[in-house]
């Protein structure tokens, strides 16, 4: 894999507020990338200046070799970008909205209509041809935003936050449509405030704070960064003081601490070791007749990464 | 998605050209497709054959119903062809601004100028699509309302050349006041603001030009020189001579009157505000439409640049 996107020092000032500070990372030809920060990180502003909508003052990013400051068309005929709040042209059938973005990417009327029907299909919107954008619920404007991002066949998609606002089913089925799209060989960079789905979906993540990027990597990566040792959860029915007790006697056991939550209390243990280890320390809890109920590792949390990377510092 | 290979496009000339921007297509099927362009045009020559019809009665009550005379029915012919051109004056002054001060702020306001600027459309064909599709419309009202101007052909008094430069005027006002509209709308956030601004600046224009033709009067009486004027002075007269020639109405009033008395249709020659001489100076008509041209160009030129200028 190459680097399709390559941010190069990139940086944005609003009068003495920095939005973004010294950006230096690439993205690779075909991976979903997740760009995740809390509020005011620099996620929208860094997404802008890559689709051209906003200058930086310093530095520079490639889209597959081209300058966003020199080769404006080019770097705008291989992205598709959808905005966080987007809004649609209501008096337009879903067909004729379609259409008009694919004559506003000069793409010739005859290929127009067989993209526009080929996009239809893929988000499932073919039988709402014919109706109103109005009439659309804001998960199938979601999704006619994904089908107008493909007209005109780019290699990037650039989707700010496209899950806010909709309802479970609609965000899972959003979510599937990325895959697909992702299948297709497209190169996705989107951010999100949905952790898992940024989880779930991303190759790489990259937490913005501040304007800087804080960390960079696959979600193993990060985790093994911020989270060095396994993070076990231990269930019990009763005995958990004498558990807590021998388990921090034990080997590879670093912590273990008493966690409350509403329904029941658990244990939860920061283990360093291999799995055949992680396998001896539950033998040895059943072996003492220990009312085990449930033993499980945490999985890989963004979430968790998340929170120890960041500081909440907002710029 | 396969693509598919498309034949090359044969050379396109300026119209073809101007017609493929998508930006027309959907404003003016927008625009078509309620309910709301017929009742404007319903209402815009409703309006102004109410007008006629009421003129006429008056005329003909006033001075009675077996007038014969052709000489008055000429008089009657080129009140009503009057009353058309300055009723058209002051609707394209309403509806114009109208059309456009929500092209681009309406864009905003919606959050779809970043689809659109992020396309491969040039913030020229944006301003040039929204401008065409509105000047359109006001162009279908002023051309509506030829059939009704043309009714003073039947009463004798106005000939082709008043039809010729009324509709030429109306056309470049009809276009300037669309240019308006859109140059305040492309650099406000919101359309309401945009279209109190469209209409605050025509008030404005109004009152100075009202303003300086009340100093001009008071002027006019005090000024009891007879001497020969200077060249300074000779400006000043042909400068004011321009800044009422931007005036729709004095321009279609001041041309149709020169063109009655001085049978001229590009020349009139006109007193100095100073001392007694005469000076040739261009009929208002013509300064007016190259004044409104420049304008309207100006306006364009800003537009395209507020559009295209990136985020702040």
């Amino acid at each position: 894999m190459s680097a399709i996107i390559e941010f190069k020092n990139l940086s944005k000032r609003f009068k003495t507020r920095i939005a973004v500070n010294s950006l230096n990372f690439n993205i690779e030809s075909g991976e979903i990338f997740g760009l995740v920060g809390p509020n005011g990180a620099g996620k929208t502003t860094t997404m802008r200046m890559l689709v051209t909508l906003l200058k930086p003052d310093h530095g520079e990013i490639y889209v597959g070799g081209h300058s966003i400051r020199k080769n404006v068309n080019e770097v705008r005929r291989q992205i598709g970008f959808m905005p966080d709040s987007f809004g649609v042209y209501g008096d337009m059938t879903v067909q004729e909205y379609l259409d008009f973005f694919g004559a506003c990417y000069k793409i010739h009327p005859a290929q127009r209509a067989r993209l526009t029907d080929d996009l239809l299909e893929l988000v499932d919107l073919g039988h709402r041809r014919n109706d109103m954008v109005d009439t659309l619920s804001t998960g199938l404007k979601q999704r006619l935003g994904i089908a107008r991002v493909l007209i005109h066949d780019p290699g990037i998609l650039v989707l700010d936050e496209p899950a806010s606002g909709l309802d479970p089913r609609a965000r899972v089925e959003i979510r599937e449509l990325l895959l697909e799209v992702a299948r297709l060989g497209k190169t996705i960079l989107f951010s999100s405030h949905i952790l898992a789905d940024v989880g779930e979906l991303c190759s790489r993540v990259g937490i913005l704070e501040d304007g800087k990027l804080v960390a960079l990597g696959t979600l193993e990566q990060l985790r093994a960064h911020v989270m060095p040792h396994r993070q076990v959860h231990i269930g019990l029915l009763d005995r958990r003081d004498e558990a807590q007790i021998m388990l921090q006697s034990l080997a590879g056991v670093s912590e273990v601490r008493t966690v409350d939550n509403i329904t029941r209390v658990s244990l939860e243990v920061d283990f360093s070791g291999d799995d055949e280890a992680l396998h001896q320390l539950l033998v040895k809890l059943l072996a003492e007749n220990y009312p085990v109920i449930h033993f499980s590792e945490e999985s890989n949390n963004l979430e968790e990464v998340f929170m120890r990377t960041t500081k909440g510092i907002v710029s | 998605m396969e693509t598919t290979n498309i034949p090359p496009a044969a050379p396109k000339n300026f119209f073809s050209r101007v017609l493929d921007n998508p930006i027309i297509t959907k404003e003016l099927k927008g625009r078509m497709r309620g309910r709301q362009g017929f009742i404007i045009i319903g209402v815009y020559l409703s309006l102004i054959s109410f007008f006629i019809f009421l003129i006429y009665l008056l005329l003909v009550l006033s001075d009675g119903l077996s007038n014969s005379d052709p000489g008055f029915l000429q008089v009657v012919g080129k009140i009503i062809f009057s009353t058309v051109v300055l009723l058209e004056f002051l609707m394209i002054g309403f509806i114009g601004p109208a059309l456009t001060s929500g092209a681009i702020a309406s864009e905003r306001e919606r959050k779809t100028i970043d689809l659109l600027k992020t396309s491969l459309l040039s913030a020229r064909a944006i301003v040039l699509g929204k401008l065409s599709s509105a000047a359109a419309f006001l162009l279908l009202l002023v051309f509506t309302a030829i059939p009704l101007q043309s009714l003073a052909f039947f009463l004798g008094g106005v000939g082709m050349a008043e039809i010729a430069i009324s509709t030429l005027m109306l056309v470049v006002t009809a276009i300037f006041f669309c240019a308006l509209g859109l140059f305040f709308s492309s650099f406000t956030q919101r359309t309401l603001i945009a279209t109190v601004y469209s209409y605050s600046s025509i008030l404005i224009s109004f009152i100075l030009f009202i303003m300086l033709l009340f100093s001009i009067g008071v002027f006019d009486s005090y000024n009891s020189s007879s001497v020969s004027p200077t060249r300074f002075e000779n400006m000043i007269t042909v400068t004011v001579w321009v800044l009422f020639s931007t005036n729709p109405f004095f321009a279609a009033i001041m041309s149709e009157s020169i063109l009655i008395d001085e049978q001229s249709l590009y020349i009139t020659t006109s007193n100095s505000f100073f001392g007694s001489a005469t000076l040739s100076l261009l009929s208002p008509w013509i300064i007016y439409v190259a004044l409104y041209i420049l304008l309207t160009v100006i306006l364009i030129s800003l537009s395209v640049y507020f559009v295209n200028r990136p985020d702040r």
